[in-house]
């Protein structure tokens, strides 16, 4: 293996037991970053950043040095790369400053300019209604502790209890109650519900929304993100807890 | 005065004119090599630019698995050692090590591609989607494009072999094999580039801050 016949170019390149000693050390560095990330991530703990962007720069100088023999080659070859990476790194940057800089952030923009939901769109897409996986897990993870329903205004406190204390509140507003940005403000559910679809009363309108969120979305109703609010999200309410849901919900005026 | 012996000044193994000095198929591939910093350098730019901007999930944290990326990454070193190997067996006229390391490289270089169509698989039934969220756009765009670039050097490297099959490549060609591994070692920076950032610094990213838009309790 390590024999050289005489070769202009050969000789000038590392040997063979050069190459498994550099390999060896790509190796190490891999494992030095894996062993710094890992326990620090799972900790939680701020990752430190810097010895990573070290080691990583080190790998990368040490492939197009030897692998690459640019360290054994004209230096004109070395400037033509050096021009296309400084470039890159000039424009990367550049980029990030200037979105570093902008007002709104890229998230807000997309907040502030997010289209109302159109069920139309969503069949078109297709796959919006598989999109958040984890939520329906953790839904309600009090739901089987709430008393069974009574009446009336127990009805309508238990509704509120799941409301606020439930996962609704981070999406949907009801002034002074609940502050969610993400959803329909439902401030005056109850008196709007009755005109979102002709002949339908507002309870009969609400129970739907919460059974079934996508098989009708009024015009007008103005959803950050098309395709959140899914079945999956409240499939495994109880009967008596949509009921509740709709006496608090309808109450709203 | 090289001129007036009726010669250009310079000349390299091949015989080719060059005015550089520098074999210009060597040239063109370093040229290449250094645009295509700036391909790669605008897409991860662009994933850096909108990291932690997704307003739905699935998070890196959610999907992300760093073991078996760090696995793939060193498949893909491995592959760049057998490249050099096989450089070295083209000077050395070692046919059987031609062929060899050549298809090494090409094997370990498939055996990474495997690792990231298992990855794709595993992203997508997790929900995650080139037009699902930023990240799921951000992601799939430049490792996608990486992973075309690995792919392509792997149908050039099967090529190359096939040739050393034939018993066509030796010290005469080294230059073949030279410049298919550059390319295929630049393939190789990409990545470890690719793996600090977006699994090292930024697989461990979770959803919006509390307060900033969904509770985190939503995004669990």
């Amino acid at each position: 293996m390590s024999s050289h016949p005489p070769d202009h170019q050969d000789s000038r390149h590392p040997t063979f037991k050069q190459y498994v000693l550099i390999a060896i050390i790509l190796f190490a560095i891999t494992i030095v970053e894996f062993l710094i990330i890992v326990p620090q991530s799972l900790k939680g703990a701020g990752v430190t950043l810097a010895p990573l962007f070290i080691l990583s720069a080190i790998k990368f100088v040490i492939v197009v040095m030897f692998y690459m023999h640019l360290r054994f080659e004209s230096r004109t070859l070395s400037i033509v790369f050096v021009i296309g990476l400084v470039l890159a790194f000039l424009a990367g940057g550049s980029l990030l400053t200037m979105f570093g800089a902008l007002q709104p952030t890229p998230r807000d923009f997309a907040r502030k300019h997010a289209v109302p939901f159109i069920p139309h769109d969503a069949e078109a897409v297709g796959h919006t209604e598989e999109l958040p996986v984890s939520p329906p897990v953790i839904l309600e993870p009090e739901a089987g502790a709430t008393e069974p329903a009574a009446g009336g205004s127990d009805l309508v406190a238990q509704g509120e209890a799941m409301f606020t204390g439930g996962n609704c509140s981070a999406c949907h507003t009801i002034d002074g109650k609940t502050s969610g940005m993400v959803g329909p403000d439902l401030t005056r559910i109850g008196i709007d519900g009755a005109d979102r679809q002709p002949g339908v009363s507002a309870g009969d309108y609400i129970t739907e929304s919460i059974e079934s969120p996508e098989a009708f979305v009024a015009t007008g109703v103005e959803r950050a993100i098309p395709g959140i609010m899914i079945k999956p999200l409240t499939a495994n309410l109880s009967p008596a807890e949509v009921e509740a849901l709709v006496a608090f919900l309808s109450a709203q005026k | 005065m090289a001129q007036a012996s009726g010669q250009l000044p310079y000349s390299d193994v091949d015989h080719t004119y060059t005015s550089t000095g520098l074999n210009h198929r060597k040239l063109l591939m370093w040229v290449f090599l250094s645009s295509d910093c700036l391909f790669f350098g605008a897409l991860i730019a662009t994933y850096m630019v909108y990291r932690g901007q997704s307003i739905v999930g699935p998070y890196p944290i959610d999907i992300i698995n760093v073991p078996v990326t760090t696995i793939s990454t060193f498949v893909l070193l491995c592959s760049s050692f057998a490249m050099v190997q096989a450089l070295a067996a083209t000077n050395r006229d070692d046919q059987k090590g031609i062929q060899l390391w050549l298809l090494a490289t090409a094997f370990l270089g498939t055996i990474f591609i495997g690792f990231q169509a298992f990855e794709f698989y595993e992203f997508l039934q997790e929900g995650l989607r080139i037009d699902g969220n930023l990240f799921g756009t951000t992601f799939f765009t430049l490792t996608g494009f990486h992973g075309a670039h690995v792919t392509l050097g792997i149908v050039w490297l099967l090529g190359m072999f096939i040739v050393a099959r034939k018993g066509r490549v030796g010290p005469a060609t080294a230059l073949d094999v030279e410049i298919l591994g550059l390319y295929w070692h630049f393939v190789d920076i990409v990545w470890i580039i690719i793996f600090t950032l977006l699994y090292l610094v930024g697989g461990f990213d979770a959803g919006p801050t509390p307060g900033m838009l969904v509770e985190p309790f939503l995004l669990a």
